[in-house]
């Protein structure tokens, strides 16, 4: 069968463009022939892309996949073509997150949310990557629906964890605000009034120039040189941050699956996180998710875990195992099943 | 701190989490300080945060709105040589009329940010005249529901998945978890839930009216209203009803557990915010609703009817 892949934009390290490229591996590896197509291709992906507007010259193919994550020219595109057509959704923030930072962001995310509705309306299947996301497309009137996590390597666990004092926390992920950084410098500053010398490490480039700037200036203001933007980091210099945290720690307003919880689990590093959208589910228990974030609660959270040993060892037990539930084996099996029975319909 | 050595990882960590909200809880409630320094960061965040991102506290938007109404104009006067003279004035009078229009606009805004503030204070004084602020901390919340309750609520209720809103320490879901029904309870407070967690009871942490509202469509069989529909006003009691008939799937049991008014405690019926309704008010409600209800007598001091609706 031939596969026309799609996504918005394919990038190296965005956790979406990591399992395009991974799934379309796995398509190709089902004995299916697969052309990749983006409206944006990283320089470093140039190979392995073609323009999504070069569709027609390359022929017709038996099935349409869409990697629906934003608004995107690709989805007007998909809506006018009459092949069979999977969705593979990994969600859309809510505009409303970005308006007040970057008007046009929302709007964008606004346009993705209209498209996901008339995609819904003509896809026949939908595989969502958590049952969160599976219930937006449920909601939207779908009816055949796959779950299957994101397929990502997570790090390897390192040969020995010690717990530092002063401690290290990490959070990875893109400077935006439906990710609430400034929540996790709020709460730095309270616990450096207790822990002087911990400091927060935020890997991820920025979204937002505007919230960007503002972050450095909530950093300098209450808690000067608790923070380190590190910006977008090679997978080693990844692995090593993950080698180097003492916790965890996501405060995100909105997440559809949130791969570096994952990831940090895997590397062994205890995950406190905030109750919201796809986070609890990710963490499946095996992590602390906490109702409140405001600073108080979450400083109680990180303290009882670099002070409690035995929860420690029981995080780390619990989450690896956690982890190995959403490894690159289990993830592949799951999409395996899915996509058998997508193009056993579609044939 | 707990011991581990019954528990498995997964009940280990979620009694963990129980007891860091409710140790931040009783740290809240023992040290001011701690509060106010955390509206202090929040603070230092909406200095910095576009109008809109940081939340809709009342008080932090009045600050924003106050410090925004100012605009200041500060136009560059001067001049190069030459038609100095000319420019000077023509830049001049430009800058004299921008300050006129500014100076009239910041009186504007500023007044209007002024009046927000005295409304803000009037509604303050309004709501401590009404017992709407902190009146609550001067009774204790209402008793939980006894063994008999429990009981009685069992015998209207057979299916789940089913949820208890103000569950407290979780007598009501030990009783229908004791059933073999699938039960989660939800309460304000995290202290109160502490002992049921460590009990092995799934209690959370959130509040009631929320977790009611995120519940998906008929997503369950079973819900239990107790605790903060004691003082809930008749159009709040309408609109929870009205939820709650939602929440619950085609068959689905609506139990409400709340005293009658009328049979209050003098102090109690004085302090407590909300007068509430009695249970054959909630079951009227519910009929409204389209259930068919049944009242079951109790011998509980403080409930001495439990009302449940069944919706078709």
């Amino acid at each position: 069968m031939l596969i026309h892949h799609y996504t918005a934009t394919l990038s190296p390290r965005d956790a979406v463009g990591v399992h395009t490229l991974a799934l379309d591996a796995l398509l190709n590896e089902l004995g299916h022939e697969t052309q990749l197509f983006a409206a944006s291709i990283h320089p470093e992906l140039r190979g392995r892309a073609r323009d999504f507007q070069d569709q027609d010259r390359v022929g017709t193919p038996d099935l349409l996949l869409y990697q629906a994550s934003t608004g995107s020219p690709v989805a007007d595109h998909l809506l006018r073509r009459p092949e069979p057509l999977v969705l593979n959704y990994h969600n859309l923030t809510p505009a409303d997150h970005f308006d007040p930072w970057e008007a046009h962001v929302g709007a964008e995310l606004d346009a993705g949310r209209r498209q996901l509705a008339r995609l819904a309306r003509r896809a026949g299947h939908g595989v969502a990557d958590s049952r969160y996301n599976a219930e937006e497309l449920a909601a939207l009137g779908m009816e055949r629906l796959w779950v299957a996590p994101v397929l990502f390597d997570p790090p390897p666990l390192p040969a020995q964890r010690v717990t530092r004092d002063p401690p290290t926390l990490l959070f990875v992920g893109r400077l935006a605000p439906n990710k609430a950084q400034q929540d996790l410098i709020s709460m730095m500053a309270l616990l450096r009034e207790r822990r002087p010398g911990a400091r927060l490490i935020l890997v991820g480039t920025a979204s937002s120039a505007r919230y960007e700037t503002a972050l450095r200036t909530l950093a300098d203001t209450v808690c000067p040189d608790g923070v380190e933007f590190v910006g977008s980091v090679d997978q080693a210099s990844l692995i090593e941050w993950y080698g180097r945290a003492d916790a965890f720690v996501c405060l995100s307003e909105h997440e559809g699956f949130c791969v570096p919880v994952i990831e940090a689990m895997a590397a062994g590093v205890p995950v406190i996180a905030f109750d919201a959208a796809a986070v609890p589910e990710t963490v499946g228990g095996a992590g602390i998710v906490l109702d409140d974030k405001r600073p108080a609660v979450v400083v109680g959270a990180i303290e009882r875990v670099l002070d409690d040993a035995e929860l420690r060892e029981q995080m780390m037990i619990a989450g690896q195992e956690r982890a190995r539930s959403f490894g690159p084996e289990a993830a592949r099996r799951q999409h395996r099943d899915a996509f058998e029975a997508i193009l056993g319909d579609v044939a | 701190m707990t011991d581990p050595s019954n528990l498995d990882a997964a009940a280990y960590i979620a009694l963990a989490r129980a007891e860091i909200e409710a140790d931040a809880e009783r740290l809240r409630r023992q040290d001011p300080e701690l509060a106010r320094r955390e509206r202090e960061l929040e603070r230092a965040w909406v200095d910095v945060a576009p109008p809109g991102a940081a939340g809709e506290q009342r008080e932090l938007l009045l600050d924003r709105a106050e410090r925004l109404s100012m605009i200041d104009v500060d136009a560059p006067i001067g001049s190069r040589p030459g038609v100095r003279h000319v420019k000077g004035a023509i830049r001049k009078g430009t800058y004299w009329y921008l300050r006129y229009v500014t100076d009239q606009m910041n009186a504007l805004t500023n007044v209007l940010v002024r009046l927000l503030r005295r409304l803000d204070d009037r509604l303050t004084e309004v709501e401590g005249t009404f017992g709407l602020g902190d009146a609550d901390a001067l009774i204790d919340p209402p008793a939980q529901p006894s063994r008999a309750v429990s009981q009685a609520i069992a015998t209207v209720v057979n299916e789940g998945p089913a949820v208890v809103l103000s569950c407290g320490e979780g007598s009501v879901v030990a009783a229908l978890q004791d059933r073999g029904l699938s039960v989660v309870g939800v309460d304000r407070d995290p202290l109160r839930i502490l002992e049921g967690v460590k009990s092995g009871l799934d209690l959370r942490v959130g509040d009631p009216r929320r977790h009611l509202g995120d519940l998906a469509e008929h997503s369950i069989r079973t819900l239990v209203l107790v605790g903060f529909v004691e003082d809930l006003a008749p159009a709040a009691a309408w609109n929870l009803v009205m939820e709650a008939r939602t929440a619950v799937s085609a068959g689905g049991v609506v139990v409400v557990v709340a005293s009658d008014p009328a049979e209050r405690e003098p102090v109690e019926r004085d302090l407590r915010q909300g007068r509430g309704l009695a249970p054959v008010t909630w079951a009227h409600l519910l009929e409204r609703a389209g259930a068919e209800t049944q009242q079951l007598e109790v011998n509980d001091p403080r409930y001495r009817t439990v009302v449940s609706g069944r919706f078709g």
